[in-house]
This record gives structure tokens, sequence and C-alpha cells, in this order.
């Protein structure tokens, strides 16, 4: 019953959203009666909705973009949180990359799509270039920064009480003392990498919500663009609220 | 004489930090004490003076610039479980129960999963926290906190444990209990402890010899053993001439302290 009440009252919000959007989006309908091809009703995009579930074409492209943003940022958790730990604990290492980082980090994964196209083609390797490029930093900043904050007499006190390695420090100190930190940049980090990879499918794709999208401009088929621009967004909330939720499992701030 | 069975002995040592602008601070200038099993030694000395230094040392977290500390006849060069630290700020893992603090150590010391349980409630008992063992660190006071911290530090079976001004953000009343806790452990366990504190009467309550510092660069000022019987009383006649004594000799220390600015 609580899970239930609980539920509820995060669900509502959402709900008032969604009831908002529609009642807008259909007044424009009412008073501009713009073609079907350039903006359906909600009620026909629903219609679509429901088509393109039936199909199974919405599943297809929601699992391919899915598959790859979760796999480029995995590999770049991988690089980036063990880098990140060493460069917050080594002052030349991190003298060495700064200023390296510092200048790719202007640069939006976005702008990386046309080389990725060049190098990778449009197989998966360039789209999940792009993906590492775009969950690299976030990941890897806010792991320096995590390991930069902790107190010095939790790593004397780990010392003391038998790290005697580099690396048993890191795992029982370092690591556990800096996981809200990097869980945070995990969290950021998927939000733009879901929106490097639509971007990414966008230009250049056989599949994928972001190739959904640009088809249904191509085709002019408004309806099958909102579809994909609708599931991208709900999957974003949803990401969201599972980060939070695993969060309160997995860190230990109070 | 031999030194290999004494716990630390500490020769001509001193400690000079250099700023990253290149000015130079001594923080220890050529400081020898010799510390025997057993024994509850407590320094005091003016803030600032060195005594944190010293104990970083002597707990291998930081080099000495010239002299050497030895434990057991052997040069400090690294922390070693065999000398266990409790900080002033408690320095508890708060991503760990207090369970898991206790039992961190033990690991090293190449117990298994039941053995470190066991162990860890032991010295739980020991502070009184048993009931208390699934809790988050967040979740108890400051007290608490110092409680699994020396549990923590006691759990391993160091024969030497350093404390920097344990009990020094605590409260009156609690401090005076965890002053009483903290005799009893030690000669139940017959440990060796090195003990700083700001505190004179903390420093007569506790210490079986007090060591003096002299304002920066910190010397040995003098040193005095302590007589008296444990548990000691603080309303006594010897207890209070003391304590002049101690108030006597630190005052002009720290007067020094505020000359030198
Ligand atoms: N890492 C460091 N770098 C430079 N100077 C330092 C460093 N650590 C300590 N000092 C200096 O050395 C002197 C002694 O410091 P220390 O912390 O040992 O004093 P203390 O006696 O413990 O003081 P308190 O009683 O206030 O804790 C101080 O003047 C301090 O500024
Ligand atoms: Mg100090």
């Amino acid at each position: 019953m609580r899970i239930l009440k609980y539920l509820m009252l995060k669900l509502l919000p959402f709900v008032y959203a969604i009831t908002l959007i529609t009642v807008v989006w259909q007044l424009v309908i009412v008073f501009t009666h713009p073609h079907p091809s350039i903006l359906p009703t909600p009620w026909a995009t629903a219609k679509n909705f429901i088509t393109l579930i039936e199909n199974g074409s919405l599943f297809i492209h929601t699992g391919a973009s899915l598959g790859r943003v979760f796999s480029a940022w995995l590999l770049s958790a991988c690089v980036a949180v063990p880098l990140g730990l060493i460069m917050g604990r080594s002052i030349l290492l991190e003298r060495i990359l700064d200023p390296i980082i510092e200048l790719f980090r202007p640069i939006s994964p976005l702008a990386w799509i046309p080389l990725a196209i060049l190098w990778f083609g449009i197989g998966e390797a360039g789209k999940i270039f792009v993906v590492f490029i775009g969950t690299f930093f976030p990941i890897l900043l806010s792991t320096v920064a995590g390991v930069k904050s902790i107190d010095p007499i939790l790593i004397n006190a780990g010392k003391v009480l038998g790290c005697r390695s580099h690396f048993s420090l890191f795992r029982k100190v370092i690591f556990p003392a800096a996981t809200p930190n990097i869980m945070v940049g995990l969290r950021i980090s998927f939000g733009t990498g879901w929106a490097a990879i639509i971007a990414a499918e966008l230009v250049a794709a056989r599949s994928g919500l972001g190739y959904l999208i640009a088809n249904g401009m191509e085709i002019l088929r408004a309806d099958h663009v909102l579809v994909g621009m609708i599931m991208i967004g709900l999957l974003g909330v949803c990401f969201d609220a599972f980060f939070r939720f695993i969060n309160r499992y997995l860190t230990w701030q109070a | 004489m031999s030194t290999q069975h004494q716990p630390l002995r500490i020769e001509n040592l001193s400690k000079i930090y250099t700023s990253s602008e290149g000015s130079q601070v001594t923080a220890l200038q050529e400081v020898s004490l010799d510390i025997h099993a057993g024994e509850f030694v407590v320094i005091v000395g003016p803030s600032g003076c060195g005594k944190s230094t010293l104990l970083n040392i002597l707990a291998g977290l930081e080099q000495s610039s010239s002299g050497q500390a030895l434990a057991y006849g052997k040069p400090i060069t690294q922390p070693d479980i065999d000398r266990g630290m409790v900080f002033q700020s408690y320095a508890l893992f708060p991503w760990l129960s207090v369970r898991g603090n206790v039992e961190f150590g033990l690991e090293q010391r190449g117990l298994d999963k039941t053995q470190r349980r066991a162990v860890a409630l032991e010295y739980l008992q020991l502070v009184g926290l048993s009931e208390f063992a699934d809790k988050r660190i967040h979740e108890l006071s400051g007290g608490m906190k110092q409680r699994v911290a020396i549990a923590r530090a006691f759990a391993i079976n160091p024969s030497i444990i350093l404390m920097d001004e344990p009990f020094g953000a605590l409260d009156a009343l609690t401090r005076r209990f965890l002053q009483g806790e903290l005799l009893r452990i030690w000669r139940s366990h017959q440990k060796t402890i090195v003990f700083i504190t700001h505190s004179v009467p903390e420093a007569i309550v506790l210490g079986s010899r007090i060591i003096i510092m002299t304002a920066r660069p910190a010397q040995i000022k003098s040193e005095v053993s302590v007589e008296l019987p444990y548990p000691r009383d603080t309303a006594s006649e010897d207890f209070r001439a003391l304590e002049q004594q101690l108030y006597a000799q630190l005052d002009e220390e720290v007067a020094r302290t505020f000359e030198m600015k």
C-alpha cells in the first residue's frame, strides 16, 4: 500500500505534465489546422505509437539505440573510472592529462559525428565512438573530483589499518570514498550519451530512435517523428529515476 | 642497551616543513625519547608546536628530516598494523557500518570472515556498542564514533596505540567517561599508549608519564612520572599540585608562542 502511494506521488507530476502538453498540442491543432503530415493530432500519434509497438519496429529501434548507448557508456566507465581514480591521486598524471582534457572537453560529442563517419563509416563502431566521447569526460571529471574531495585523514586511517599497497588503498578506501561522485558522473553521462546517440543516428544509421525520427521526416510522417521523440523523453526519465533509485542502495551518502 | 624490546625510541628527531613558497618551518628539533612497554605516555604542549607531527612520524605517515624513530629496534618508515592510531576527527569510514569499520583492519591481519565477525563483536562489546554493530556511522553521536574508532584500533591488537587528541571534540561528560573506558582497556590489554592532549587534567588522569613540549620548534621541556594510583582522584591534593606545576610550565611556553608572532 505504501509503495503504491509513493508511486502515485512520484507519478502525479508526470501525469500533470503529459496532460498539459496534450491539451496545448490539441489547442494548436484546433487553431492552426496543420496538415497531418506536419503535425498529427495527439490521438493519431497515440494510435501510431500502438501500431509501431504492434509491428515491432518501435522495439527494434529502441533496442538498437539502447544497445549502443549502454555498451559505449559501459566501455567509457571502464576506462574513465580507473583513470580518474589514478589522476585524482597523482599530481604528475593530472598535470600531464589535464591540459589535453581541457582542450577536448568543450568539443561537443556531436562535433565528432562527421569524423566518426569518415573513420568508421555508418556501422556500429562510429556510433559507439561518439557516445564514448560524450560520456567519457563527465565520468572522468566527477571521479577525479570525488577522489580529491576525500578527507586525507581517511587515507591515513586506511594506511594505519593495514592497506600497504596502492592497490588495497584504492580498493578499500579511495574507490568507496569516491563512489557518490562517481555515481553522479555515471548518471549524468548516461544522459549525455543518450542525447549523443540520437544525434548520431539522425545523421548516419539504419536503425535506432534517431533513425526513426530522421526517416519520418524524409517520408513526411510527422507521427513517426513524434513517437520517436516521445520514446526518447520517456526513456530518459526512466533512466534518471532508475539511477536515483539504485544510487540509494549503492552509495553511502546520508 | 638493546632496543629490541622497546616499543618506541626517538633519536634526535627533527622535522622541517618547506612550504611551496620555499619558507621553512621547523616543527620538531632534536627530540629524543624512550617509551617502554606498557607505558601510558601523554604529550602536552602549546598548539601548533609539533605534537601531531611527532605522532604522525611514529605512525609512519610522515618521514623525519633527520634523526630517526625506532619501533622495537627497527626504523619506522611506513605504517604498520602493530601501531594503531586513533584520530581526533574519528576518521571512520562512512560507507561501512560500525561493524565494517571495526573489521576493516582485521582482513589485513589475515582473519577469515567468521573470525573477523567474532573479533569485531568482542571489541564492540568492550566499548559497549555491540547493539549498534549494524548502524551507519552518521547515525552515531560523537562519543559513540570515538568509541568505534577505539574499538577499531584495538581490534587489530597492535602493541602500540597512538592517539592524537582523541577526546578533543567531545563534551566534558563524555570525555570523562571515555577516559575511564580507555584506562580500563589499557590496563586489561597491556598496551603501550602515546596520547596527545591539550588538557592538563586529562593528562594527569591518564598518563603514567607526562611529556611537556616547548613552543615551536618543539623540544622536550620536561617530563613527569605520575606516581598517583589509578583511578586518579581529580580532587586530591597531589592531583591539584601536579596540575599547578604543569600549568605553570605550559603557560611559559604558550607565552613564547605568542611572542614569536
Ligand atoms: N604538511 C605540513 N606542511 C607544512 N607545515 C606543516 C605541515 N603540517 C604541520 N605543519 C606545521 O608544523 C607545525 C606543527 O604542526 P602540528 O600539527 O604538529 O602541531 P600540533 O602540536 O599538533 O598542534 P595542535 O595542538 O594545534 O594540534 C605547525 O606550525 C604547522 O603549521
Ligand atoms: Mg595536532
